[in-house]
Order: structure tokens, then sequence, then C-alpha cells
């Protein structure tokens, strides 16, 4: 009865993701924008609105007059004030002194819009609706923020990917097709809420009035939050399914935010919006992201999403990637030290592993985990992608992020590596990378990045958190993280130096201060066989792990999408039955090896974490014990 | 009603032989007592003569009458119980005050498992990839009760005018687990705990307000920190807390009342003593209660009770425990800070029906919870419970039969809370701290920082801890089924066996926190045992053994696994009691 019921689960959502053809209309995006506009001319308080489709394609951008702040320039570089520009600030830090984004306050608003409403979009699915409060609550030092003694949320630095630098994101330039970059990386200010029609995902929309980009530090209050309150009028008409919103998700017993405030407090009738022209603003061409005319969204899963459902590949039901000629992306194909048929039996199996796990984040109840798997050579080269059909599309990038994370920081090159890239700084904002080695040094030992310590995603994650151990105040911070009073979600250490550049250049690029944009791949890591070790950015959250052939580095398998214990287990347990199906010898790192050896200040390194009731239908826990 | 019962009895009673009715009370089963044939009466010529009625005899008066045996040469030795002691209220130490003091010491040492969390940040041993780990803990704790009164009033045949009592509890504990964060929040601090406490247990003035009858039926007010227990086995309140509560008899004890106020003290996280010295809860309880002797029949009393539980923390922010974890509100949830009023009333009685004892309780709570930690709104709570444990007695062997339902939520996500939750409970039923269920707290992993069930608790409430949590409506529930027996094997030595099975009431909250469809309701089998031996057939000495084993049913497993691979959970108790 079980089973039949898992099967019907499985069609119905099948039928969900792929059946059903929606994508907002022309006609759509400017009552999105008017029903938002409406909400913030009642109010007074003119903002900015960005509307995106599923894969983060900018269908529309609004900037009413007077939205946000008049743009200070960035006297440090010599960046005069745009009078044509009005720009939003990220926030102080509040513990001590401004690092990184913190304090940054010549963003135009656009963009903080465009970031919101892809954060919407692309957190979500048809299993979950997320918004940029979710993401707030999720990427803080602890979860809950404001929860003393808690480790961090668990998608602790999900905030910068989808990087404008990314090798794999798309840009404006390649058509259609996505997944699409986001200027800032992911958002946490809230403002930013998926889009549905007729109960399917069909982007964000993201605004932004108080002309402040941050994040919900106190959860546990209700916010009357003006962005958000323009941004629930904007999408009305395509809401959530009330079923799906993070509200009805809990991660650990904890439920996740969707909004603070609903419908009911909205001061004018959305449904009865005023005409765009009739409000006095306009809609904003903005560089490397959109044209200036209201744009039709792309069916999810159509070619022109640049995701399509490929059955045939791996002999089940998947999607994977196509560039604007409607060439595949990222099929499996074989690197240096691993054949296609390796790289072609990891995603097969971790697509095997992931469609019988237990969704962490999905309703209905019962929802197996959707995700996006990614294999790369030692080097950060992808040799293969894959996406279950659901999953949402920020794992894509990510799911890649983690794998070439691993795979770098499981290498002995590492600490060589970053010491290149920090040679490599030109200008005085660039922060300097070797204080993250000296650190690891003091709390790893001398060979630390340099001795072939297997680095899982979690483990890098152990060292990456503002405390170490994660979330018990008065401790130093983790090595790679700034320092605890400096760390913020703002400014994250290692992670956000290696590409502060990139983001900063980006910026100014769309400012219209820099002619050329961004280099389609993040960091100056070395880039041994063309393409950057980390060439969409480092990642700090659970779900890679490296590849192992016996004592040899040969890749890492990254995993994105679900709860991040199950993008563990996916990751892991894929590699591990690939390896055992394949007899070749590969393997996940030889136990001796991993990061979980290690116990740096009494404190042991994790190096993956499977999840409780880990499979539908199966009593079995504890899963990946022994392996 | 009384009259019906009384008439059945007579109906079914043997007929009285010629020996009168005192020969028809005997041990069932044992036989008719040999009455010793007379024997005539024969006058002895040399005892002493009776003394005449007349006879005038020399007086001396002396202090009080306690003072007699002073005379006749009875010492008084305070460090034995069993004699004359002033430190025991033998005799007063000035006017009529008394004095009594008693120590006990108790220990116990308890190896035990159960599903422990593997630690989020860092774990015990390398290769630890999931989320359960080794689950064999053990504990050994000590409790140095220490009791004072000072009593005014002859205690043999009246109340006392007034007592002052105070009970400071020494507790040392020690505890060791296998993995780290299950002691500590912070996973650097190990796996071994040592801590100590001082708790303050009682700490009262009971006065006497006046005696109401010839009967000594009485008013009394007793005003600090007292023992209150709100039904005869402990379900939803009993507990040394801070209150004032007057209380009495009337009609000859035949009834008795309780009109009490009670604000809850904090508890020591680690030994569950009253913590004396930090700001009390902001958590009151009032009762209300009356008890009725022989009500419906001789030797069964009925009382009937109205608690209201009000609870306004929801205003005092975040509260965390000595080992640095939330504990109030429970990080579950919207985890907003919540308050929430909820009145009980209940139904109770304890006594026997003829030869079947029987003791039940029946309670309904309704109430409203400021804010649902699953809809972050207004909720209303209707919850019930009902517990019986009905035994018989055969000479040597007693007999028992318990079964409990407590309600459990149908849907976390409506605004109707229906899990029965009590204000602090402590179970004296289906085997109590015998029983594995009843004796573990046994944590939800991945549901959250909250447990199961509480330690000496039989609710599945999914508080943070019985000691420091918030009541939780939102909860499985519980049904209980079980037997056992008390064996009297010899005088000193007495065996019990318990056997109960558990379910859930309705799993849609532990699905909800777990994001896992459709959760057995079935939690398993608790088997247990338990040797209880008083070598000098004396309360001052009482050494128990006890073991318990959770066989885990469907619903059970599908929440827990272990790192050991081991599916079964025991729970041993060795516990020494040593009382002057």
């Amino acid at each position: 009865m079980r089973r039949l019921a898992l099967l019907v689960a499985v069609a119905t959502g099948l039928a969900g993701a792929a059946g059903a053809q929606e994508a907002l209309s022309v006609t759509e995006v400017g009552q999105i924008l008017a029903q938002a506009a409406s909400e913030a001319e009642a109010r007074g308080r003119p903002a900015t609105v960005a509307v995106v489709d599923r894969v983060g394609n900018v269908l529309g951008v609004y900037r009413m007059d007077g939205a946000n702040q008049a743009d200070p320039g960035f006297s440090t570089l010599g960046v005069a004030a745009d009078p044509t520009l009005r720009t939003v600030t990220v926030p102080s830090n509040p513990k001590g002194s401004d690092t990184g984004f913190n304090g940054v306050a010549f963003i135009p608003d656009t963009l903080a819009a465009i970031a919101k409403a892809v954060t919407g979009a692309f957190l979500s699915s048809q299993g979950n609706a997320f918004s940029t409060r979710t993401a707030s609550q999720i990427v803080q030092d602890h979860f809950n923020p404001g929860e003393a003694n808690t480790p961090s949320g668990p998608l602790y630095g999900v905030q910068f990917s989808q990087l404008p630098c990314s090798d794999l994101s798309r840009r404006l330039s390649d058509g259609t097709v996505g997944p699409k970059r986001s200027p800032l990386g992911l958002s946490a200010d809230p403002g930013g809420l998926p889009l549905y029609k007729n109960g399917v995902l069909v982007g964000g929309v993201g605004a932004i009035a108080d002309g402040s980009y941050g994040l919900d530090a106190n959860i546990f209050d209700r916010d009357q939050d003006v962005d958000e309150l323009i941004a629930i009028a904007g999408a009305a008409g395509f809401d959530a399914p009330t079923s799906i919103r993070a509200d009805r998700i809990t991660v650990d017993g904890k439920l996740l935010r969707f909004a603070d405030a609903g419908r009911g407090s909205l001061v004018r009738d959305p449904a009865n919006p005023r005409a765009l022209a009739a409000i006095a603003g306009s809609v904003l061409a903005v560089p490397g992201y959109f044209s200036g005319t209201l744009q039709a969204g792309q069916v999810f899963l159509s070619a022109g999403s640049g995701i399509v459902r490929d059955d045939a590949t791996f002999g089940t039901a998947a999607a994977v990637l196509l560039d604007q000629t409607g060439a595949p992306r990222f099929a499996p194909q074989a690197g240096t030290d691993l054949t296609t048929a390796e790289v072609r039996a990891i995603l097969r199996h971790a697509l095997t592993v992931a469609g019988t796990a237990r969704a962490q984040i999905r309703n209905p109840l019962g929802s197996s985990a959707q995700v996006t798997i990614s294999v790369v050579d030692g080097t950060g080269r992808v040799l293969g992608l894959v996406r279950t059909l659901d999953a949402p599309v920020f794992g894509t990038d990510v799911s890649l992020q983690k794998a070439r994370s691993a795979a770098f920081l499981s290498s002995t090159q590492a600490a060589s590596f970053i010491r290149i890239a920090d040679g490599a700084r030109t200008l005085a904002i660039e922060p300097s990378l070797l204080p993250y080695l000296t650190q690891a040094q003091a709390l790893l030992g001398a060979g630390a990045f340099a001795d072939g310590v297997a680095m899982s995603a979690r483990a890098i994650g152990n060292l990456g958190r503002s405390t170490f151990p994660d979330g018990i105040g008065g401790t130093p911070s983790g090595p790679l993280s700034r320092s605890a009073s400096e760390a913020t979600p703002f400014s994250t250490g290692l992670q956000l130096d290696l590409v502060f550049l990139d983001i900063a250049s980006h910026v100014l690029f769309v400012r219209g201060n820099a002619a050329a944009d961004v280099a389609t791949q993040c960091t100056r890591l070395p880039a041994p066989l063309g393409t950057r070790v980390l060439a969409n950015g480092l990642q700090v959250f659970p779900g890679g792990v490296p590849i192992f052939r016996g004592q040899t580095l040969v890749g890492g398998v990254g995993v994105s999408g679900d709860g991040i214990d199950q993008d563990d287990m996916v990751a892991f347990l894929g590699l591990h039955r690939a390896a055992i199906e394949l007899g070749t010898g590969i393997a996940n790192a030889p136990a001796a090896r991993r990061a979980d050896q290690l116990t740096p200040r009494g404190t042991r390194l994790r190096y993956v974490s499977c999840p409780v009731a880990a499979f539908l239908g199966s009593r079995s826990s504890n899963v990946c014990a022994g392996l | 009603m009384r009259w019906a019962v009384a008439l059945v009895w007579l109906l079914t009673a043997p007929a009285a032989d010629d020996d009168g009715p005192l020969a028809q009370l005997r041990r069932p089963g044992a036989p008719p007592r040999e009455t010793p044939a007379e024997t005539p009466v024969v006058v002895d010529p040399t005892s002493v003569p009776p003394p005449s009625p007349f006879l005038r005899y020399e007086m001396a008066p002396v202090p009080d009458r306690w003072r007699l045996v002073d005379a006749l040469g009875v010492r008084d030795e305070p460090w034995n119980p069993y004699r004359q002691s002033t430190i025991k209220g033998d005799r007063p130490i000035f006017d009529d005050y008394f004095f009594n003091f008693s120590a006990i010491l108790d220990t116990v040492y308890e190896p035990r498992s159960f599903p422990v969390p593997v630690g989020l940040q860092s774990t015990g041993r390398p290769g630890d990839n999931d989320a359960f780990g080794r689950t064999p803990s053990n504990v050994l704790s000590t409790n140095l009760i220490v009791s004072a009164a000072l009593i005014k009033g002859d205690t043999a045949y009246m109340p006392p005018h007034f007592e002052l009592r105070l009970t400071p509890v020494f507790n040392r504990n020690r505890v060791e687990v296998e993995e780290p964060r299950l002691l500590y929040a912070d996973p650097s601090r190990g796996t071994t705990r040592t801590d100590q406490f001082t708790g303050l247990q009682d700490a009262f003035v009971d006065f006497h307000i006046r005696n109401v009858s010839d009967r000594f039926d009485f008013d009394s007010v007793r005003v600090g920190i007292q023992p209150f227990t709100s039904d005869f086995r402990g379900f939803l309140f009993q507990d040394n807390q801070l209150g004032l509560r007057l209380f009495g008899t009337r009609a000859n004890n035949l009834w008795q009342y309780n009109i009490a106020w009670f604000r809850r003290l904090e508890k020591d996280t680690n030994s569950g003593l009253n913590d004396a010295w930090h700001e009390p809860r902001r958590d009151d309880v009032f009762a209300l209660n009356v008890y009725r002797q022989d009500l419906p029949v001789l030797g069964f009393t009925t009382q009937a009770t109205v608690l209201y539980n009000r609870n306004r923390e929801g205003r005092e922010g975040y509260y965390y425990d000595k080992n640095g974890f939330l504990q109030r509100p429970a990080p579950v949830g919207f985890e907003r800070p919540r308050d929430y009023d909820v009145v009980y009333g209940g139904l109770n009685g304890d006594g026997h029906f003829g030869r079947m004892n029987l003791t039940g309780s029946a309670y309904y709570a309704h109430g409203r919870n400021r804010f649902s930690p699953f809809t972050d709104e207004k909720t209303d709570i209707r919850a019930y419970f009902a517990a019986a444990e009905p035994s018989i007695d055969f000479d040597w062997l007693r007999l028992r039969l318990s079964g409990a339902y407590a309600s459990g939520d149908r849907d976390p996500y409506d605004r109707r809370e229906t899990g029965f939750d009590a204000i602090f409970e402590n179970p004296q039923f289906a085997g109590a701290d015998t029983s594995y269920w009843i004796r573990q707290a046994i944590p939800l992993i991945g549901g959250g920082g909250l447990a199961l069930s509480g330690r000496n608790g039989l609710l599945a409430s999914l508080r943070t801890s019985k000691e420091q949590g918030q009541s939780n409506f939102n909860n499985p529930g519980l049904v209980l089924v079980g037997g056992g027996a008390d064996v009297d094997l010899l005088p000193e030595l007495r065996f019990s066996v318990n056997a109960n099975r558990l379910w859930f009431a309705n799993t849609k909250v532990l699905d909800a926190l777990r994001m896992q469809e459709g959760i057995d309701r079935s939690i398993g089998w608790d088997l247990s045992a338990a040797l209880t031996y008083r070598p000098f057939l004396t309360q001052n000495v009482v050494l128990r053994l006890s073991g318990a084993v959770l066989l885990p049913g469907r619903g059970f497993k599908e929440l827990f696994d272990a790192a050991d691979g081991d599916k079964r959970y025991y729970s041993v108790l060795t516990n020494l009691v040593l009382t002057y």
C-alpha cells in the first residue's frame, strides 16, 4: 500500500514537473510589475521590481522614480556618483568592522531586485516554495538565526553561488537558456518570492524599496518589511501553493519561514492595480540582464529554458543542460583520470539514490529528493552534470561548486594554488588570501591543504564557519572564515574573497564604470587544463566528496537541491555504488585519508552525514555506516 | 449506589460461621485459623494480689509525659532511629515543639541505551557517516536528602499546630555517553559530565488554622516549597513546588480538600532538583480538588479536580539550560516564545472493589496556545487522557493490568492541538521507573531538540525536557496496554515483572517534524523486571535491581537506528537507599 502510494507520488511529481507547459506571458510580467508598483505607490515607497522565469531569464525590471538611494559612487576606486543610478546599501556588520560586502553602497538597485527574484525562482520547485526570507533563515551563523549554541544554517554560503563570473551560469548573450547567473549571488533580503501559475513554478519576483540589501537577523518577530509587502502584491494571483510553502516544511523539526506578512497586510488590492504607465517610473534596461523590453518566460524543461528531459543517457528519468544551439552541455565525458563510463555510472547511481531518498524539503511527504549532480576531474573540469526533473535550479551551479570544492581542497596543490591566486592580486580592495592558509596551518598543521587529506564539502564547511566548533559562541572562527567578529553572510571568508573582485568588477560593469563584463571563470586560481579549479566559486556547505582511485585523487562529485544530509548521501552513496558496480578502482576517499581523521582543538571534523530515515518505503537509517 | 454494592456484597459473602466475623479474616487461600482449645483458669495462690482501688500512692510531678521514661533509665539515642531520640521527634526540644530529622542516601547506577544522535558538528570517531550514534551510556547519581522539621503539637492524636520543614538535597551526578554534543551543546566538551547541585525540595511553614469538629477535622495552610500531587498516581502534576495551599478535612476525614496556587520553580538541568536560587518560572498552577472516601463503595476514594496552568514564558525570551541547549521555547516549528493557558478537569479514583484493587484517572485539557509552533497563530487545546490499573492479590502474589490512552494531535497545521500533555508528570504506573519507556528520555533525532518522551514520564509529549520545557500539545499521544505481577518471594524480597505494549495515538506530528510519511504507530514492547530487597524488613536499607528492554515496533524502527547495530534498548537500575 505504501509502495503504491509512493508510485503515485512519484508519478504525480513527474506530471507536475514535466507535463505542465506553463510560463509567464509578457502581459503577466507587466501585471506582476504593476501590482507591485501599485502597492509601492500606495505606500509612498518607490520600489524597483524585477521578474524572472524559473531558469533566471530576466523578464522585466521596473524602477519607480526616486526608488531607494541616490548613487554615492565608490571613491576608493575613483568611481563618481552617477545621477542616473539608484542604489542600495549592504548593511554594516553589527558585530564589528566591515569586510566583504558589508557597508558597500554602490550597488544598482536593479541588481538587488534581480538577485531577489532569481532567489525566489531558483530555491523553489514543484515540491517547495522558498523565498529570500527562507534563504535568510538558512545562511546565518545559527539555525535558527539568534538561537545560541546551534550550528549554522544548513545552506551557509549558498548566497555566493550563481555568481556573475560562473562558467556554468548563462548570460543574457547566451539567449534564453538557463540557468542564468545572478548579479549578486542569491539574496537573503526579504522581498523575493517564487511565482506559480496554475500550480506550476514559473519564476520569481524581487522588490526593493528600502535601499537596504540585508537579511533578517531576528526571525522571532514578525516584520512588516516593505520589500516583502511589495513582492507579495506582485505575486498576487501567482501565489505559491500553501501546501508546499516553506512554512509547511521542517528542517530538523524547525519550520522554514516564507513571508512574515500576508495579503491582508497590503494597502491596495493587488487584483486591481494601477496601470504601469500611470505610475511614475520606467521599465529599465540592465546591462548583462535585461534588454529593456518585457519578455515572456520560458517553459521549464523546454529547449528554450536550457534544461530538457533526457531519459536515454542514464536509462532513467533525468534532465540535462543544453546550450542555445540545442547542443548538450556537460554530457558525460572522460577526463584525464576518469573514463566516460565511470562518469556516467557515478551520475546514474547518484540519480538512483536520489530517486529513492526521502526528501527533506519537499511536500507532499513521501516525495523523493530532487537534486543536481555534477562530476568534475581533479582540476575542476566538468565531466558530467545531470538533474532530476524537478530539482531546484540553484543546485545546478551549487552542485558543481561542491564537486570542485571537494576536489580542489583535497588536492596536494590547493595551498600553493591559493598562494598563486593571492600573488595575482593587483588592487588594494582585493583581500589577501594568505591569512586563511596561515590559520589552516595553525589548526591543521603545516601540511594543511597540501597533504592530500580528503576534504568533503561538509569538512570544508566545518573549517569555514565563523566559530569552530560551528555555532559555539566564544570560540575562534574556522580557518577558512573571516574572524568571528567580521564574518557575516556578506563576508564569509575565503569563499567570498576568492571572487570578491569578480563580483565587484561585474557591478562596475553594470553601472557603466567598466567596459568589459567579468570573465566567464571565477577566481584567480590556476587553470591547469584551461578551466580554473574553482571556476564558479568555492562552496562551503555539505554535499560534495572527492573521488579517488586508490590513493590518487581523480575528481569530485557534488550534489545540491534537497536537505544537506540528502545531498551528502546522494554524492557519497552514489559514488560508492558506482565504485562497486564498476570495479575499476574508483571509490570514495580511503577512510584513513578522510577529514574525519582530524581532530583539531579536540573537535573531530565530519566527512559526510547521511540522513535519518534515508529511503522512502524503507526503515533503513545509518545507510552510510562503514563505507 | 453504596447501598446496591453493599447488597451485592452481602449476597455474595460466605455465610458467617459460629466463630464470629473475625474468624473470616484470613489470607485468601489460607486454611481456616485454628482456635486453641480453651483452658480453664487456674488461680495461683502465690501471685501478688490485685491492687486495691482505694490505695494511696505518691505523686511526683514531671515536666511532660515524654520524660517519664527518663526515670526508667531509657536514654536518648539520637543516632538510632528505633530508640528514643529527640532528633526523631520522640520528645520535645522545648514546650511542645518537636524536632524531626531524617537523612536518606539514595544512589543510582544506571547503565542504559537509547537512540543517540551523532553530533552535527563533530563525532566521537572517524567513519561516523550517519545520524545515529552509539547507544550505551551510564549514569551514577547520588542524592543525599536531609530533612529537618520543627513541629508544634503532639502528633499522636491531633494534627500539629505548626510545622516548619526544610529538605535540602545534595546531588552529585556523573554521566558517560559515546557521542559528543549529547551532554553539552559544545561538542568539544566531550562525552563525560560530572556535576553537582544542591536543591531545595521542601521549605514550608504549615499552620493549623482551626479544628472544625470533635474528630479533629481541620483547616490548614501551608506556604513554601511543598509536595503536591494532583491525583493518586502523579499523571498530571506531582512535584515539590513553591506554593500556597489551603487544605483540610470534613466529616471525620470522609472529605478532604485542597485549594492551592503554585509558582513553579526552575529545575536544575542535570539533577532535576529545584533551583531555589533561580528566579521562578513564569508559570502558575492553580489547583482545586476534593477527595471523598468510600465513594462509590467502602474502600474506594474518589477525587474530582480542576487545575489551571497559566504559562507566560512567551515573555522571557530564550532560556538555555546548564548544558547550553535551548529549553524554552522548544526549538521546533516556528520556535517563537509562547504563552499558554490550560484548564484540566479530572476525575480520579483509588481503592478496591471487593478484592479487586483499582486506580484510575481521567483528564480533559481545554485551553489556548498563544502561538502554535506549527501555525504561528492562536490555537485551541483540546486533549484528553485516561488510565486505569486494576490489580488483584493472591496471598504473596499481586497481578496487575495497566491501560492508558493519551490523545494525539491529529493535524499539527490545523487550529486545534489535540495531543495531551501534563504539567509535571511523575507516573507511578505500569511499572514506573522499572519500565524502559517511563524511565528513559528518548531524543527525537532529526526532529529538533525535543525528547520524544521525558525521563520518568509516560507521555510522548515532545517537550525539550520534562523538567524545564513547556507543555506541548502538538504530540503523538500514547496508548499503553500492559500487565504485570508483584511476587513476594520472601518477606524481604519482592520480584516484579511488567510487560507493556506501546503505541502512539497519532503520528501526524512526527511525520511533520521528520518530513517522513506515514510513521507507524507502534512503539514496541517494553519488558521489565525488578528485585527489591529489604534485608531488615524496614525501609532503612532498600536495594533494588531492575532491568528493562524495549523491543522496538515498526514506528520506533522507522524513527531510530543505532550505530552499533543494536536494535534493542535497555535500562538497568541499581538503586541503594539508606534511610535514617
